[in-house]
């Protein structure tokens, strides 16, 4: 017993030696990292941060991390284990991670705590706020408009308000085209349940849902597969996904991540960075609908007019497009 | 028979292999790994915090399984615990006895958890692996349901509960350790002493060993597979408990992250005894924290971690294979309600 104990502890010893050696400090290079709350393999949400953090690198010659972290704890060791390895910038790609970066902050103002989403400022804390909702607005008038007998539906991964707030205006949206048009939500509760997301997409294609949007990072393409399953219609989110599934993602609510991290990264290399909320409008070309090119015919020429005529006046701030408040 | 310590070794270099196919430098992966789990202060602290709930959860199946019930519930228990700590931690605010409470509810929670599919495979000879994975799912959306309904921070904003009131956290040790790490560490004598010096353990470990045997013997084995879950479920509860009221001082979604699921292979890795349950935990505690290290500096996925596990377990099962077998062509299968031997 006891020579198994000793083996055993050994083996984790020298696992541990061989560790302490190489724990390197800080150095001088600026260093960026992101912190992913799902896979960057989710052709979406996180993978579109994953090329803004490789835009950063290759732009402004940064050194870059990454780190998939699930949950608050996890969020709150990124931050710091970064920030105390000398990181200037260090990005938390969600909504979620506002309360972990104004908790770590005030122990280290040499860095940067940038989140995606949020209203949280400190004087190192800054949100850039993507108005995707200025996209699926659009997306729902385009549901509304092609099938004005049917119904729409949304899937979300986790209820938090800035998923809310992109299905909040997916509804105004398809209302503005038709007063009343109905608009079913549907939330899975994670992020990577691909089956969670095609069986809650293939109930509300059975309860009459014609177009169905996804925001569920990498449980989007459950959502996709169900839609083909059903021969209905779906919407991509944060990234044109129309290559995951070509025959049922008619357009996509894109955000130009790469472009606002560079932005961002920029001013904080060249220490000129004032912290703010970071808004990022359609009319700056940050966001946009995308079409699928291989379905983009079957969309009638009134309906496209009509499209491009909500795109400009969103565009011109003629049109406010409704959001969650937060 | 392998020893465990080979079984590990066997899963690293696997793994090794596995790293080097994907193209990554494994002697960098192995050090960012080894660095995070022990390098210096912070990573050691980490390794502690992590391998508490392992250590009570595998202490649980341990309990369990050597008294031959197949409890695979240790993850729902340890979310029943968490959702139970942080209900009556809430209710009882700022009041003195608040952390009691909290750990108190932790522990009631967790055992009724498994109290209830021990209760079906005793009442209606219901599986006990089928009914505590699907207690699992039922823990989980139970947790949802609390942190986007009742439980859900003043905000609003997001799926999870307000910051536990300041009476209901764990005394730290210091250092970003919590009061939990200790309580887990007197556990382990404590679940030794019950299972081998006690009339109690005796009746667990015979009801294990042989059912039917016990059955005649007069020695109501019934009521061990009862109690004995009853136990597991309880220190699992505690282990969500100390999550909730040391660590995250907050519920969530997806609040567990799989310790319940891991407890298992603790506990495999100790062959169920309790003292190895502490060392085994350390091992997959150290794992835990080192593979996220390794993806913030070395940048290979944290997925190898659960690579890593994968591995330890099937070697373990190939190694411990013909030890089953053999349990299973000497035991008898004519007495109902009896614990599956199919592993």
């Amino acid at each position: 017993m006891s020579r198994r104990l000793a083996r055993l502890v050994a083996a984790v010893v020298v696992l541990g030696g061989v560790g302490a050696c190489t724990r390197g400090g800080n150095d001088g290079g600026f260093k960026v990292a992101l912190l992913n709350p799902g896979p960057i393999s989710d052709a979406g949400w996180n993978a579109a941060a994953y090329e803004g953090l490789l835009a950063i690198r290759d732009q402004l010659g940064a050194e870059i991390s990454q780190v998939e972290t699930r949950t608050p704890p996890e969020f709150e060791q990124a931050y710091r284990d970064y920030a105390r390895r000398g990181f200037r910038l260090v990005i938390g790609h969600g909504f979620e991670f506002q309360d972990a970066a104004a908790k770590v902050a005030p122990e280290f103002p040499g860095t940067v705590f940038l989140t995606t989403s949020g209203n949280t400022v400190r004087p190192n804390v800054a949100p850039i706020v993507f108005r995707l909702e200025e996209a699926t607005f659009v997306l729902g008038e385009l549901a509304a408009r092609m099938a004005p007998d049917g119904a729409a539906c949304a899937v979300g991964g986790m209820e938090i308000p800035s998923v809310k707030s992109t299905f909040i205006a997916f509804q105004a949206g398809a209302a503005h085209a038709k007063p009343g048009y109905p608009v079913t939500t549907s939330y899975l509760g994670t992020w990577d349940d691909v089956g969670a997301a095609r069986t809650a997409t293939l109930a509300l294609a059975d309860r009459g849902c014609r177009f169905v949007l996804q925001n569920a990072d990498a449980a989007g393409p459950g959502v996709f597969q169900a839609a083909g399953e059903r021969g209905i219609y779906a919407f991509g989110s944060n990234r044109a996904q129309h290559e995951v599934a070509p025959n049922a993602v008619l357009a996509s609510a894109v955000i130009d991540i790469p472009a606002a991290f560079v932005a961002v990264a920029r001013e904080v290399k060249d220490h000129t960075f004032t912290s703010r909320i970071i808004e990022e409008h359609m009319a700056d070309g940050a966001i946009a609908v995308v079409f699928n090119p291989a379905l983009e015919t079957k969309i009638p020429a009134d309906v496209r007019n009509a499209i491009r005529e909500t795109e400009a006046a969103i565009r011109a701030g003629e049109l406010k497009v409704p959001t969650a408040e937060f | 028979m392998l020893g465990p310590a080979a079984v590990v070794a066997a899963a690293l270099l696997v793994s090794v292999g596995v790293l080097a196919g994907a193209g990554a430098d494994p002697l960098a992966a192995l050090a960012a790994l080894g660095g995070g789990a022990f390098g210096d202060r912070f990573a050691l602290v980490d390794t502690l915090v992590k391998s508490c709930p392992l250590a009570l959860t595998g202490l649980a199946v341990a309990i369990a399984f050597r008294s031959g019930v197949w409890n695979i519930g240790a993850e729902g228990q340890l979310l029943a615990g968490a959702l139970a700590a942080t209900a009556a931690a809430h209710a009882a605010a700022e009041r003195p006895l608040a952390l009691a409470a909290a750990l108190a509810s932790a522990v009631a929670a967790g055992a009724l958890w498994a109290g209830l599919a021990a209760a079906l495979k005793l009442r209606r000879q219901v599986n006990e692996v089928i009914a505590t994975i699907m207690l699992n799912f039922i823990a989980a959306r139970l947790v949802g349901f609390a942190v986007h309904g009742p439980l859900m921070e003043t905000a609003g904003h997001y799926p999870q509960s307000d910051v536990l009131p300041a009476a209901a956290h764990l005394p730290t040790l210091g250092g970003g350790l919590h009061g939990g790490i200790a309580l887990a560490l007197g556990a382990v004598p404590l679940v030794w002493l019950v299972l081998h010096r006690t009339a109690l353990g005796f009746r667990w470990r015979a009801a294990g060993d042989n059912y039917y045997a016990t059955h005649l013997a007069g020695l109501a084995p019934a009521r061990a597979t009862m109690s004995a879950m009853l136990v597991s479920g309880g220190l699992a509860g505690l282990a969500g408990g100390i999550e909730v009221t040391g660590v995250t001082h907050r519920l969530f979604e997806q609040f567990s992250g799989g310790q319940g699921y891991t407890a298992i292979a603790v506990a495999l890795l100790a062959r169920l005894h309790p003292g190895w349950v502490a060392v085994s935990a350390l091992f997959f505690g150290a794992l835990t924290a080192g593979a996220g290290a390794m993806q913030r500096s070395a940048g290979v996925s944290a997925v190898f971690a659960s690579i890593v596990q994968a591995t330890v377990i099937l070697a373990l099962l190939a190694a411990e294979a013909p030890r089953f077998a053999h349990r299973r062509g000497r035991r008898r299968d004519d007495l109902a309600p009896r614990a599956g031997t199919a592993a």
